[in-house]
């Protein structure tokens, strides 16, 4: 323990230097949300701006602090100002700020996002404390908290900010205490069904196996969530501290990352974590001199959807095809090689250690009764200010999405929330409180917190259609109900959104929907016609409108919309004719131009031009039109 | 629920019942005669819950679980057919037949169709639908039934896929496939052969082997369990793909190798149409390989079979009456003087019938001219694969060693039931190593792989029985440096060996058609004498031991006497009533060698090449000889499938065959022939009415074949005094390669075959997996000599000239070739260094 004492000292030391002003220090969000808005090329010119000009600084590596809409994040801390943060930093603006910041001392206010520092700051009279941003001000960071703060590839930075202090007071108290804490605090599992930790644990414990399994589950892969990744690129050593201690609490020497294959940059970074936990004892055997032996293998899945259900993720690892299988046994008796076997979301790992250094009674300030504690979700869709959050339970969908999110960009419509298994609340659900159960008694699921948004663009059939085709898509063919069903389905959809629905083509998805969600093996069938079942219940006047009138109200629809030119916005600047994939638009200069429908394919190329382009004049309508039969 | 109490009680249907603990729903409805639809699950196999067909209502339970999953607990109410349950599986059947071509379930003319489609014109009126082979034994036609299913509901998109054919032995429609997995499970589970799996995903969901590789390309065993199990018709036999649903079963012991799995014969009509595996039997536990699987009723059943007499006139062959080919026979035979009479019967007879032939040359002609071709096929080291046979472990052994060494040993097509075992005990822990100069199928199971250089073979194993021996292995002789076979890893198999407390050899049949395998052999009789090690040589022919115990060799008498011993001789005489000759008898090669003097040769069952030897040769067969073959008279014989009798097999148990068919056209049992003749000369002793004379009679001489009514599971190790002398003494000189000759050859003769012919002449899909006349060239010798698969080469040395078809593998070793001879064609020396070049005419 006194080598741990040291080591926590020594990281101190780093973490204290680096903030102590001596130096600039220049943060760059790299995650991979920043990566794909460009933050590798800004770093570039950071790293070259700092050779060119000759200044000493250091730049670190950060992870993703949560705004993705304001990547790439340049943040500096120098000339004894606070940390500083810099929004869609371009490599140019870097060049530009970096100059006017470390050479001429000025840290542009103007271009300034927010600062790091103290509320009574004297920066603050000029610029935003971050955290009080309207983004970042309902939110509670727990498990974010060192996302986007310290480099995710430097074990002392972890150590520096607390970390590993949990591992050591989780083994300190001994097994029992770790899960009597976990039951105080009202820890429910974080993957989606609520599970409540503790008893998963307990379960698992109960079995005099001496092998048992500790899985944490980042087999992330319903399209737009991202809190898992992020997590994990900004803060492994959380979740790996986490793993460790659900380990010691369940009597496992053995875990596994279940991680999809797709997610480099984040199982680079758990490799790393991993690798610096070996060499400061804090994996592998004797972990902390306390004769408590522990390893992890980091685990790549191919990327199935299903592969998030625990017995296909165990069957994965066995190196069987990712098959959910029926349950009983559940995997706490019999899972990964037949041994009881724990597998917890990424999420509930990253919490624990928090839980275990602070306590429960701290863990259960945040949130409701029954729903203590944080949740993280990834919001996007058509959202002002979409991003990876972090809020309390109980709070508001409105909260979310109009205070945090700044509200859709037209008319707000509804959010999907729980991916592809999820549903689809409509505005009469806004106030409902982010709960297990009242997501669930709505129609939807907590899920594992993608929250995509819709706005009077959005048609409710389409985005319906969208999810089943994944849900089919990732279906593994197993059982019945899932691998027709779901297909039948689609089918029906395709023919609606086509504009060849009938009647009783509802009746038929509604049937469909309540057999597949009855009958199906595992939790992907189970829940896949919730996105149906939700948009028929709460936007069943589109499907009506599709079916009866043809008219898709979103414009969405393919087939049942037209492209029109209007002659009093069309300047005849032939920006439209030049995208045209297809030749239907022609016209000379200065004149109005025309649609030829017979060889238009909807492609949005022309209406996207045409708003956008400065030339033009925004005379392009896509319009749908009702139609009785 | 108190501990240690064995069974549960539960409600059912309002009705209580007590079933076992730890059995499923599905189980214990079985168990008491309630119905559950199912699709996926079968009683071989682990539960699936994939069809979703058998999901009942648990009180207490969240949703519908399903039987087939769902263990019993004490106290659980289930209901297994409520109106919410019947109509969510009706809904289940209508998603499954909405992609799944189902005509046959809800046609409206389908009673009418059946009536009308059978027809003895050319061109029936009414075709039926023929996109499925499996209508009445279909489980979907079963479920269908049982629900009620009068219309599809959903609209009916069908798969679309190609049928898949060109792979040998069956055929795959996955168009009708419902994806119950009962073939994947099957194939990954029992089988662990791990061919078959799930591709893709979604609707697109298929089986098949992974990357879009064919089954002879991904290591399928075509052991034809997947088929067996499938509830649709979407794999299907080739041979038997319209024969429909048989009208009995009749086990019987399959005669196509020395392993001797218990089979059942599909019976329809009086044609053997298939064989499927005796489950749970104690040999073969519910495998067969593929030519037991698909090679019997193409064997049996084909046009070719010789089913009447004839008789050749300068080359002519005329139908004959049976009558005739008695007299012409026994007066052929009366003529001939004993040492000048030759009779070769085949080890795929039954014991009965080798009994009855022994008995005819010893007693009718009084000669012990009487050998088997098994002599030839085991090459030098026959004698020495005898005394191996006597010690044979058995198969239990075999599931209870804690190592297994595999000798010249490939189990993917032959023999793949002992491949499972192997597998699975390697599963088990059970250490494997495998001895085989050439790439086999048990080096993915093997934990060393000893691979000698061809004609380093017996200096290895002498090494490593040098390494095994307790105390110092300083004694044992330094291995040549291109032996192949490094020291460490000899060093570490012999650890295995010495850890080992129970371990069996398998001898395959790689070596044993080289010219020193007597040298191999007996050095693997070597390593079993430490006591800890048992020997299981796996013979090629099903009852090499029956030739052995009823005395079908020159040497040998009924029981395993010496012919030389005048006890033995005295003993045998009075129990025939009858005087045995003295004078030593001939073995197979020199009675067919060329001016060997025969007056008559006599063949049972067998196709020896190059018989011209005698000036009469009678030809007892099942099918009329080749070409090469001359035959002055032809007697029709029956198969195996057609007759009573017994087998010994490998391990020395004694098993039955039964009669499923009568003998077509005028064929009849060898034994029956024999009398027959014997009768028309006058011989007495040969009166039997049925096999069951004859096994009273064996009985009463051989002591091991007591019993034969009940056949003792238990197999026990055969008895024999005598020794085989050889006609062809081991060659210890090793042919080395030259410039002149760079390539080392080796052949293996025809090892699948019954009664001499090969299955690849009469079987389909054997010409696939069982190739004759081929020879196989190292991928990178081939590019060097610019050679092709499919290239034809001529083969040179001093004393050989052989033209073969070229078949390029990369699992050759370098500067090796291996030939698959044809029928009848032999390499003089095996190996044999030699040089090759394309065939360009």
């Amino acid at each position: 323990m006194n080598d741990f004492g040291n080591l926590v000292d020594k990281a101190k030391k780093k973490w204290a230097l680096l903030s102590d002003g001596k130096i600039p220090v220049i943060y760059i969000g790299s995650a991979t949300c920043g990566r794909a808005a460009g933050a590798m090329q800004t770093l570039e010119a950071v790293k070259r701006t700092l050779k060119e000009k000759k200044i000493k600084a250091k730049v670190v590596e950060v992870g993703c602090v949560g705004p993705c809409y304001l990547e790439p994040l340049m943040d500096i801390s120098a000339g004894g100002y606070p940390r500083i943060s810099y929004a869609n930093v371009s490599p140019s603006d870097a060049e530009m700020i970096i100059e006017s910041f470390l050479v001429n001392g000025n840290p542009l206010p103007e271009r300034a996002l927010a600062h790091f520092g103290d509320k009574d700051d004297k920066i603050s009279e000029h610029i935003p404390r971050f955290f009080d941003l309207p983004m970042m001000k309902p939110q509670v960071r727990v498990v974010l908290r060192n996302c986007g703060v310290i480099d995710p590839e430097d074990i002392d930075h972890y150590l520096a900010r607390d970390g590993y202090q949990g591992l050591k007071k989780a083994i300190e108290i001994g097994w029992k205490k770790v899960i009597k804490e976990v039951e105080l605090s009202g820890l429910r599992g974080r993957g989606g069904a609520g599970f409540p930790t503790f008893k998963k644990w307990e379960i698992c414990r109960s079995f005099p196996e001496k092998t048992k399994y500790m899985i944490c589950n980042v087999s992330e892969g319903d399209p737009g969530a991202f809190m898992n990744r992020s997590l994990i690129e900004s803060d492994p050593h959380s979740v790996l501290e986490g793993l460790t201690i659900a380990a010691f609490a369940i009597g496992s020497n053995n875990g596994y990352v279940y991680i999809n294959c797709g997610y480099h940059l984040a199982i680079a970074r758990l490799k790393i974590a991993a690798e610096d936990m070996r060499k400061c004892g804090l994996l592998g055997n004797n972990i902390l001199g306390t004769g408590f032996d522990f390893d992890v293998i980091i685990k790549e899945g191919a990327g199935a959807f299903v592969c998030g259900e625990e017995t296909a993720l165990i069957g994965s690892i066995e190196g069987k095809r990712g098959m959910p299988r029926s349950r009983p046994p559940f995997p706490a008796e019999a899972g990964l090689f037949g041994k009881p076997t724990i597998i917890n979301n990424v999420e509930t790992l990253g919490i624990l250690p928090s839980i275990i250094r602070n306590g429960a009674d701290w863990h259960r300030q945040y949130g409701v009764e029954g729903n203590y504690g944080t949740k993280t979700f990834s919001l996007v869709g058509k959202v002002r200010r979409p991003g990876l959050v972090e809020v309390p339970l109980g709070i508001k969908l409105r909260d979310i999405i109009f205070e945090i999110g700044g509200g859709s960009w037209k008319k707000y419509k509804g959010v999907q929330t729980g991916g592809p298994s999820g549903g689809c609340l409509s505005e009469e659900f806004l106030d409902i409180p982010v709960e297990y159960e009242s997501m669930t008694a709505a129609g939807s699921i907590m899920g594992s917190g993608g929250m995509i948004v819709m706005d009077e663009d959005t048609c409710a059939v389409d985005l319906a259609l969208y999810f089943l085709n994944f849900t089919q898509k990732e279906s593994c063919g197993k059982c019945s109900p899932c691998r027709v069903g779901t297909w039948h389905m689609v089918t029906i959809l395709e023919k609606i959104v086509k504009g060849q629905g009938q009647a009783e083509d509802i009746s038929t998805l509604q049937n469909l929907a309540e057999t597949i969600k009855r009958t199906s093996l595992c939790g992907l069938g189970q829940t896949a016609p919730n996105p149906v079942l939700t948009t028929l219940r709460y936007f069943r006047s589109e499907y009506l409108e599709h079916v009866q009138e043809k008219y898709c109200s979103a414009g969405v629809c393919k087939d049942l919309v037209t492209y029109i030119i209007h002659p009093q916005n069309c300047n005849g600047c032939q920006q439209c004719i030049d995208v045209c994939p297809t030749g239907a638009i022609t016209g000379r200069r200065s004149e109005l131009h025309e649609i030829d429908f017979s060889r238009c394919i909807k492609c949005k190329a022309c209406y996207e031009v045409c708003r956008f382009h400065p030339l033009a004049g925004n005379a392009i309508e896509i319009r749908s039109e009702r139609r009785v039969s | 629920m108190s501990k240690g109490k064995s069974s549960v009680s539960i409600i059912i249907d309002n009705k209580p019942f007590q079933v076992p603990k730890g059995i499923t729903i599905l189980e214990a409805a079985e168990q008491n005669d309630i119905y559950i639809p199912t699709l996926c699950a079968h009683k071989e196999l682990t539960p699936f819950g994939g069809c979703r067909m058998c999901i009942v209502e648990v009180e207490g339970f969240r949703n519908f679980p399903t039987a087939c999953t769902t263990p019993v607990s004490e106290g659980m109410i289930i209901r297994t057919h409520t109106a919410q349950i019947q109509a969510m599986r009706s809904d289940i059947l209508q998603l499954l037949m909405s992609e799944h071509t189902s005509s046959c379930l809800v046609c409206a003319e389908n009673e009418e169709c059946k009536r009308y489609s059978g027809t003895i014109r050319k061109s029936g009126i009414t075709t039926g639908c023929r996109y499925c082979s499996n209508d009445d034994q279909c489980e979907m036609q079963e479920v269908a039934e049982y629900l009620g299913a009068k219309e599809i509901v959903y609209p009916i998109s069908y798969r679309n896929v190609r049928v898949e054919k060109e792979d040998p032995f069956y055929d795959r429609d996955y168009n009708l496939c419902i994806l119950c997995g009962r073939c994947v499970r099957m194939c990954q589970e029992i089988r662990t052969a791990n061919v078959l799996a799930f591709k893709h995903s979604g609707r697109k969901t298929v089986v098949g082997p992974a990357f879009g590789r064919t089954h002879m390309d991904s290591g399928c065993e075509f052991c034809g369990a997947c088929v067996s199990v499938c509830p649709t018709g979407t794999l299907s036999e080739k041979a038997r793909k319209w024969e429909g649903k048989p009208d009995r079963e009749v086990v019987t012991t399959c005669s196509f190798c020395g392993v001797g799995c218990q089979m059942r014969l599909l019976v329809k009509g009086d044609h053997v149409i298939g064989s499927l595996p005796v489950i749970g039997d104690m040999v073969n536990d519910g495998q067969l390989c593929v030519r037991g699987r698909f090679c019997v009723n193409e064997m049996v059943n084909n046009y070719q079979r010789l089913v009447r007499p004839f008789k050749t006139y300068t080359d002519i062959r005329v139908e004959i009456l049976w009558d005739e080919a008695i007299t012409t026979a026994a007066e052929q035979l009366k003529n001939c003087p004993p040492d000048q009479f030759g009779m070769v019967a085949s080890p795929n007879c039954s014991n009965e019938s080798l009994y009855v032939a022994q008995k005819f040359a010893r007693q009718a002609m009084n000669s012990h001219n009487i050998d088997t071709t098994a002599r030839s096929y085991y090459g030098s080291g026959f004698n020495e694969f005898l005394s191996l046979m006597k010690k044979s472990v058995s198969l239990d052994d075999v599931r209870k060693a804690d190592t297994i060494v595999c000798i010249g040993l490939d189990t993917r097509f032959g023999r793949s039931v002992i491949g499972v075992e192997l597998r699975k005990a390697a599963a088990r822990g059970t250490r494997i190593v495998t001895f085989n100069s050439r790439d086999h199928n048990l080096t993915l199971i093997a934990e060393k792989w000893l691979q000698p250089t061809i004609g380093h073979e017996a200096e290895v194993l002498e090494k490593l029985v040098a390494l095994t021996k307790p105390g110092k292995a300083a004694a044992a002789p330094k291995l040549p440096a291109d032996a192949g076979v490094s020291a460490d890893d000899l060093a570490c198999a012999a650890e295995l060996l010495k850890a080992s407390k129970s371990c069996v050899v398998m001898i395959g049949s790689d070596f044993l058609q080289y010219e020193n395998s007597d040298h191999i052999l007996t050095t693997i009789e070597q390593l079993a004498k430490n006591p800890a090690i048992g020997v299981m040589p796996l013979p090629a022919q099903n009852n090499l031991n029956g030739t052995f115990m009823m005395g079908a060799y020159p040497e040998l008498l009924p029981n395993g006497c010496a012919s030389s011993s005048k006890a033995s001789r005295d003993k045998l005489g009075t129990a025939w009533k009858a005087k045995l000759p003295s004078a030593k008898g001939q073995w197979c090669e020199s009675m067919l060698q060329q001016g060997s003097r025969l007056k008559v040769l006599y063949l049972v069952g067998e196709t020896p090449h190059g018989n011209k030897a005698a000036d009469f040769t009678i030809f007892q067969n099942i099918y009329p000889p080749d070409k090469a073959v001359h035959a002055d008279l032809m007697l029709p014989a029956a198969a195996f499938t057609e007759e009573d009798g017994t087998f010994i097999n490998g391990e020395g148990r004694l098993q039955k065959i039964r009669k499923a068919v009568e003998p077509p056209a005028d064929t009849m049992p060898d034994w029956k022939i024999l009398c027959l003749i014997a009768q028309e000369m006058g011989i007495k002793g040969f009166d039997y009415k049925s096999v069951k004379d004859i096994q009273k009679e064996i009985a009463s001489i051989v002591p091991a074949f007591k019993g034969y009514d009940k056949p003792s599971r238990a197999p026990g190790p055969i008895k024999c005094d005598g020794t085989l002398t050889l006609s062809a003494p081991g060659v210890e000189n090793m042919p080395k390669r030259s410039k002149k000759y760079p390539f080392l050859l080796t052949g293996s003769v025809v090892a699948h075959s019954y009664r001499g012919f090969p299955l690849s002449l009469y079987v389909n899909g054997a010409k696939t997996i069982f190739p004759e006349g081929v020879i196989e060239i190292n991928d990178e010798d081939a590019r060097k000599a610019k050679i092709k698969s499919g290239d034809d080469v001529i083969v040179e040395s001093g004393t050989l000239k052989g033209h073969w078809r070229v078949s390029v593998i990369a699992r050759q070793p370098r500067g090796t070739v291996h030939v698959r001879l044809r029928l009848g064609e032999i390499v003089s020396h095996n190996p044999h260094a030699v040089s090759m070049r394309k065939n360009d005419v």
